[in-house]
């Protein structure tokens, strides 16, 4: 049943400091145009070129260890995490509360990056610089969980908690089954928490993530669809509490040129459809969904000025500025063409 | 002696009250307004402080208004009244 959300007197108020922080924070971020002459640099010149940014102090800190895309890949990771957890730090109430909420999806990511990590017999150092200690999880549990040897003595650290049950369905052959069950209890342990607030903030929130689990599930239609996956995997492989899960789960079997068609009309359509046109990669496609959430999650804050969204929309831009550094200088790295980096930055 | 209370008195009265209402409440919504803008500019100038100069300047905007109130406060008080 629909819940009616009235707007409290005074509340926007709490919003006032962190979304001053954000905004002032979002013109820190690096410009779009810079990402096409990142293009054009070799890695070094791009580290120099970071160092000059935000991200001067992680650099300068690792660089007597690390060199090449992987200081900047250290690096970035790092500042992610310590610009996330600044967030926290300096929002109080209901702000806190939603960004921590909405911020657990790095506790998911950690506990994925160490179950892959010991699935593939890593070591506990190796694991250590992927991780983002960004949610709740804090580095040193996080380091005591790399330290075990086996992903069952993992499964066992995590007794007692909502990660258990998710955990437990591995099988020790896929990852794939636990991965999906960890993405589906983040999104159903946020409808919980956040949609028990009936707050305006929290009713916000909830509406971009429906978006973004919409976004999610269109990239998985997309990539099944195209190998021709069975309707039934493909449904169970789809997210619940998108705003279009069902007509989705409709489209889920059908045949590409089928799929597609059926897509003409969302909202989404008009920041893929030359893509899809040209028969672009599922990836480019994927980028483009990535930048029309960005997008909407700015543009809803223009509805909603001192609500959460900006501070959402600071965090997806953040994520998304590391990832195209990464994708820039992993791409140099393996010594792609710029033409092909450039399809998968998002911009 | 024993004071009397007069219609000219009590109209001095009332006149006094609506004075202090006219600053006391342009001053109250004044602050209303204020505290969102304070506390954004405060969350901006701890990320760029340099902003500090423009800030203050959006900080006092909602001020004028107290200037409407004390503007009607004095007019009621020294201009319009029998108090001038």
């Amino acid at each position: 049943m629909p819940v009616l959300r009235l707007p409290k007197f005074g509340q926007p108020v709490k919003y006032a400091y962190i979304t001053g922080r954000v905004r002032a924070m979002k013109t820190k971020l690096i410009p779009h145009e810079m990402y096409q002459r990142m293009l054009g640099m070799d890695i070094p010149e791009i580290t120099r070129y970071l160092e000059e940014t935000q991200y001067k102090e992680e650099i300068d800190l690792m660089a007597k260890d690390h060199s090449g895309a992987e200081l900047v890949e250290y690096a970035t990771f790092a500042n992610l995490a310590k610009t996330y957890k600044k967030l926290l730090r300096v929002s109080i109430d209901e702000p806190e509360f939603l960004i921590l909420e909405y911020l657990r999806r790095w506790d998911i990511w950690n506990i994925k990056t160490i179950l892959r990590g010991k699935f593939y017999g890593a070591s506990d150092e190796e694991i250590m610089k992927y991780l983002v200690p960004a949610g709740e999880l804090d580095l040193e549990f996080l380091e005591g969980l790399a330290k075990k040897e086996r992903i069952e003595e993992v499964v066992q650290a995590f007794d007692g908690t909502d990660y258990y049950e998710a955990l437990t369905q591995y099988d020790g052959e896929m990852l794939s089954s636990v991965e999906n069950a960890l993405d589906k209890l983040y999104y159903f342990r946020m409808e919980r928490a956040v949609g028990g607030t009936l707050s305006v903030g929290g009713g916000l929130l909830l509406k971009y993530v429906r978006k973004e689990i919409d976004v999610k599930n269109l990239v998985t239609l997309f990539r099944m669809n195209k190998a021709g996956i069975e309707a039934a995997v493909i449904q169970d492989n789809l997210l619940a509490g998108g705003k279009l899960h069902e007509e989705f789960s409709r489209m889920a079997g059908q045949s590409y040129n089928e799929f597609v068609r059926g897509l003409e009309g969302y909202p989404f359509w008009g920041a893929i459809s030359d893509v899809v046109a040209e028969g672009g990669s599922v990836s480019r496609i994927e980028a483009r969904l990535r930048a029309y959430l960005v997008r909407y999650a700015w543009a809803l804050s223009n509805y909603h000025p001192l609500s959460i969204l900006p501070v959402l929309g600071y965090i997806v831009s953040k994520e998304t500025e590391v990832s195209n550094i990464r994708k820039i200088v992993r791409g140099k790295e393996a010594g792609l063409s710029a033409e092909l980096i450039e399809e998968q930055v998002v911009a | 002696m024993v004071a009397e209370i007069t219609d000219g008195g009590i109209l001095y009265g009332l006149i006094a009250v609506g004075a202090g209402l006219a600053t006391g409440l342009a001053g109250i919504g004044a602050g209303v307004g204020e505290q969102g803008i304070g506390a954004a500019v405060v969350g901006v100038v701890a990320e760029e402080p340099g902003f500090l100069g423009k800030g203050l300047f959006l900080m006092l905007l909602p001020e004028t208004l107290i200037i409407f109130g004390l503007a009607v406060s004095l007019i009621l008080m020294f201009a319009w009244t029998p108090f001038a």
